[in-house]
């Protein structure tokens, strides 16, 4: 079993808009995508990853609508809006600045 | 924003869609979840189970999803109102005990807040600077004791109103009951006789005409124009135009000059006045020195500072204006007693007299001179304030009980993922809905309750309606959350405390014992401040039988009394000596009448007073104290039924011209005559020129002013005798009937109408009445801390009911051991009567403990009664203990039947 990490504070929704800009998705799919592309080290603690959807949709900064799936069943698919498409900029923005700011701090000799 | 808010909206309106959707969307997820963990080879069963592990609380996820929704809020209180509104249908019974409980106490509160608000707190409607408004009090020793509020000659009021700078506004006024309308119309009314300047002190423009102008209240005579009430414009005028129109009020005719708005009652306290006359117009009627005369003290004076002025140099510059006035006083009695040839004697001067003025609260019930009434109505309001309490604790306990029934539900629903906050809220909703319920039982019953209450309080007050009342409506609203508050947080608590594991194992028997210490506790709370409650109704019940059975020194049911209001009639001293008699013999022919006598002095009314008598040989007798005069027919004595203890009373041979007689009380001849016979003593009342009169009578000791003071000294004289040395009597008289005056009080009036002529009417009262106005703060101290202590008794014997029941029925299995082990019925039923026994001695001792302390501060409020009065005190520990053995028989019968084998089985 590979180590996993708990999300620092404030990177789910950073997480959930990065995945969504690549194209709509349900939920399961949203996690399962951030399990595999971080190699299986984030996992997204299912209890907070629905009410955080419904949080960032009020927000605005995603939609939703019902769909298929592919193996042919009814799933609620999120997608970026415009609004998130330009607060994932801002956020991946922060975060950069952020890493590369504490990176600085621990390689302090 | 518009997304959120068409979201919440949606949120709102479709929630059951929103609510099926997301229970789609998790179900997805976890066969998602499931399929995955099959791919990887686990059984379908043990991949669902995985799954749903790795998930979580499924309904704290849900909950979550909805408060992230932002909803929240509104949806879970409808949601948890309608939960709550369930649990009420659920259980009619005990929600109906509950609001039935707040109701009570709410609805008490309410009516009594009613009171205390217009009593001490509310401003007169439309006043416009209520701040900066007051009432003038004085202040002065008098033969060493504190004195003052004697009220405002008219000249006195002219004398402050010129000696000081410190008030932009300066009016007289006077509330006084006159006869309005003519002849056949004519009603006994309230009518204000107020200064030009008082109308403006209000922002209530006329609906009609015009208030009068400062011309027309100035000296000499004023103008005689009137002001119509609205209410009184609209009843007898049906509100048409009455501008010019004239009306008979008193003793003159007015021109009527506007109207004021509706609603408008000025400064009083009481009734709407009908009619407003100028201060000076009015007092000018009493004759040609009224404006001058500093003895008619019948008015008040108003007074509003200037903006900049504080209370402390408006108060420094009234004092120095009574100073001033008094002076001026002083020099008019010396002037009027050497007129009346009477010896002058210098009275203290203001400074040897402390005299003091002040600016104090317009509102007479908060101000130095407040009645017995208010201070009783304070009390009641505390007594009222502690029903509440006891209703609070009551339902609490209610609602612990309950909730210690609810353990396992909600421990259920804590494993199943509910957050505290979340029940907590839902709790509270619950208690919150009872409130409000109970809120609205207690609007009901202060309107029912508060009609009956006002009336004792506020005389002649057309009661408002409560819910119009935007004051008592706060009060009523502030009341029923803190009530919420109050009965929901320990059940709250108390639910959602320990561990859900144990709850449900132990089922919905009591596990801990704290809870039911908690319930104990409140338990004895209120049999604590139930028996102050019911000591405080036994004082004032004692108080009010003492004030009763009080012989006043002459009867009063069968007893009344009869005026003439001349109303400007004018009689010569002739023609009104033939009016007495032939009213006196009127009086007789009505059928029951056993005697009449002609009179001056009335109890609780109006009282003669011609000093202290001259006694050869002696001096200084003014010092004893006040001396009262009455004068009588030969009847007298019989007909108000004075005994005369020694000598005889008045005879018919006591005529103008027979030699001069008197009665005294034995309270004024014992001061006199200390150790002597007072028969066959001589004095003499007033100036020099009249005779000594030989004391043939003494009667018992009467009381006409003062239920509570020392004895009054009074003197009795002939009416003949009195007429020659004094002038005119009076058209007045005592009627002594068969039966009750108060059945025979029309009749007399109709008869005694017949010898009327022109204006003048008579007017008849039964003593009872004018004594039962005297008697009133003992009658309604009694009547509402009795009403109280039986509401607060009955709250507590439900609540000890409560508690025992609920006991038994959690030890249930412990009666049944014992009875298994051969514990009979009575045993059984002793132990559990015991046990309500126990809680109420120590309710008992706690609360007398308590009574003790408080009751040195009600015992000014009592007559004749000693605050700690072991009657009081025993018979209230009896009932106590009477009604907890009530209160427990039923759940001991029950716990008695207990059957071992069901209730072994069981469970």
């Amino acid at each position: 079993m590979t180590e996993k990490l708990d999300l620092p504070q404030g990177t789910l929704d950073l997480l959930i808009l990065k995945s969504l800009s690549l194209g709509p998705q349900h939920g399961w799919a949203i996690s399962e995508r951030i399990h595999q592309v971080s190699q299986a080290t984030l996992q997204i603690p299912q209890g907070s990853l629905y009410p955080a959807l419904h949080r960032l949709e009020r927000q605005g900064w995603i939609g939703s609508e019902w769909g298929t799936s592919d193996n042919n069943r009814r799933a609620k698919y999120y997608e970026l809006t415009r609004a998130g498409r330009k607060q994932l900029g801002v956020e991946a923005a922060a975060w950069e600045k952020l890493t590369a700011a504490v990176a600085l701090v621990m390689k302090m000799a | 924003m518009f997304t959120d808010l068409r979201f919440r909206l949606r949120a709102m309106f479709r929630k059951s869609a929103m609510e099926r959707e997301l229970d789609d969307e998790l179900r997805f997820h976890v066969e998602h979840e499931t399929e995955k963990h099959v791919r990887a080879g686990m059984s379908p069963a043990d991949a669902r189970q995985r799954a749903l592990a790795d998930f979580g609380g499924m309904e704290r996820i849900k909950e979550d999803t909805r408060e992230a929704r932002g909803i929240i809020l509104m949806q879970t209180i409808a949601q948890d109102l309608r939960y709550a509104l369930r649990g009420l249908r659920l259980r009619p019974a005990f929600s109906a005990a509950i609001v039935l409980t707040l109701g009570l106490g709410i609805g008490t509160n309410a009516a009594m807040f009613g009171i205390i608000d217009k009593l001490m707190f509310r401003a007169p409607k439309f006043l416009a600077t209520p701040e900066r408004v007051h009432r003038v009090y004085t202040k002065y020793l008098y033969e060493g004791q504190d004195a003052g509020g004697d009220g405002f000659s008219f000249a006195r009021f002219i004398d402050f109103s010129r000696m000081t700078t410190s008030f932009d506004h300066v009016a007289g006024i006077s509330y006084q009951t006159l006869a309005v309308g003519s002849r056949d119309e004519a009603t006994e009314m309230s009518v204000g006789m107020v200064s030009a300047d008082f109308f403006s002190l209000f922002d209530a423009p006329p609906v009609l005409g015009r208030y009068f102008t400062r011309d027309e209240d100035a000296p000499p005579a004023g103008v005689s124009v009137v002001v119509l009430g609205h209410a009184f414009w609209q009843v007898h005028y049906g509100g048409t135009n009455v501008l010019g129109k004239t009306i008979r009020i008193g003793d003159a005719v007015y021109t009527i000059i506007g109207v004021a708005p509706e609603g408008f009652v000025g400064t009083s306290e009481h009734t709407q006045p009908a009619a407003f006359v100028p201060l000076t117009t009015f007092a000018a009627l009493r004759g040609p020195n009224a404006l001058t005369n500093y003895n008619w003290t019948w008015m008040d004076m108003i007074v509003r500072r200037r903006p900049n002025v504080s209370v402390v140099a408006a108060n420094a510059d009234l004092t120095n204006a009574f100073r001033l006035n008094w002076a001026a006083e002083e020099a008019f009695s010396t002037a009027q007693a050497r007129a009346h040839g009477n010896p002058v004697r210098k009275g203290p001067t203001a400074q040897e007299s402390k005299a003091h003025a002040e600016a104090g609260p317009l509102l007479m019930s908060r101000g130095p001179q407040a009645d017995q009434t208010a201070h009783v109505a304070t009390w009641v309001m505390g007594v009222a304030l502690i029903v509440l309490l006891i209703a609070c604790a009551n339902v609490t306990n209610l609602l612990l009980a309950h909730a210690v029934k609810r353990r396992r539900e909600i421990a259920l629903r804590l494993a199943l993922g509910v957050t505290h906050r979340r029940l907590l809220q839902q709790l509270l909703t619950e208690s919150l809905l009872l409130a409000l319920l109970g809120g609205a039982a207690g609007i009901v019953v202060a309107e029912g309750g508060g009609r009956l209450v006002r009336g004792l309080f506020l005389r002649g007050e057309e009661a408002g309606v409560l819910i119009a009342d935007s004051r008592s409506m706060w009060f009523v609203s502030i009341v029923t959350f803190i009530v919420a508050i109050l009965t929901g947080l320990a059940p709250a608590f108390h639910s959602l405390r320990g561990d859900a594991a144990n709850a449900l194992k132990a089922g919905s028997r009591e596990t801990s014992y704290r809870s039911s210490g908690m319930r104990t506790g409140l338990l004895l709370f209120q049999g604590a401040l139930s028996v102050v409650l019911l000591v405080g109704a036994g004082l004032f019940v004692r108080s009010l039988s003492n004030v009763r059975g009080q012989r006043l020194g002459y009867d009063i049911v069968p007893v009344a009394y009869a005026e003439v209001a001349e109303r400007g009639t004018k009689f010569t001293t002739a023609e009104m000596h033939t009016l007495t008699e032939r009213m006196v013999s009127a009086a007789n022919t009505v059928p029951g009448v056993r005697s009449a006598s002609l009179a001056i002095s009335v109890p609780f009314w109006s009282s003669e007073g011609r000093g202290a008598p001259t006694v050869p040989g002696r001096d200084s007798l003014r010092k004893l104290g006040r001396y009262g005069l009455q004068a009588g027919s030969a009847a007298y004595f019989e007909t108000v039924g004075t005994h005369i203890i020694q000598g005889r009373g008045f005879a018919e041979s006591d005529v103008a011209n027979s030699p001069p007689i008197i009665v005294v009380n034995e309270a004024m001849a014992n001061a006199i005559w200390p150790g002597q016979n007072a028969l066959g003593q001589v004095m003499r009342i007033g100036p020099d020129s009249n005779p000594y009169m030989t004391v043939v009578g003494v009667a018992e000791n009467m009381r006409v002013d003062d239920l509570s003071g020392k004895p009054e000294f009074w003197y009795y004289l002939p009416t003949e005798q009195y007429a020659r040395q004094f002038g005119r009597l009076n058209p007045a008289m005592f009627i002594r009937v068969a039966g009750r005056a108060d059945d025979y009080t029309e009749a007399l009036r109709k008869r005694l109408q017949q010898e009327m002529s022109g204006e003048s009417y008579v007017k008849v009262v039964s003593l009872a009445s004018l004594v039962a106005n005297r008697q009133r703060s003992w009658d309604f101290g009694a009547k509402m801390f009795t009403g109280l202590g039986a509401l607060a008794l009955v709250l507590a014997a439900i609540g000890l009911y409560s508690v025992v029941a609920y006991m038994v029925a959690q030890r249930t299995h412990e009666l049944a051991v014992r009875i298994a082990l051969g514990a009979g019925f009575g045993d059984v039923m002793r132990m559990i009567v015991m046990q309500g026994v126990v809680f109420a001695t120590i309710g008992i001792v706690a609360g007398t403990g308590i009574s003790v302390l408080v009751g040195r501060w009600v015992e000014p409020l009592l007559f004749a009664q000693k605050a700690n009065d072991p009657v009081v005190y025993g018979s209230v520990a009896g009932v106590l203990l009477l009604v907890s053995v009530a209160a427990t028989l039923r759940p001991a019968l029950r716990a008695s039947r207990v059957d071992p084998m069901t209730a072994l089985r069981g469970d």
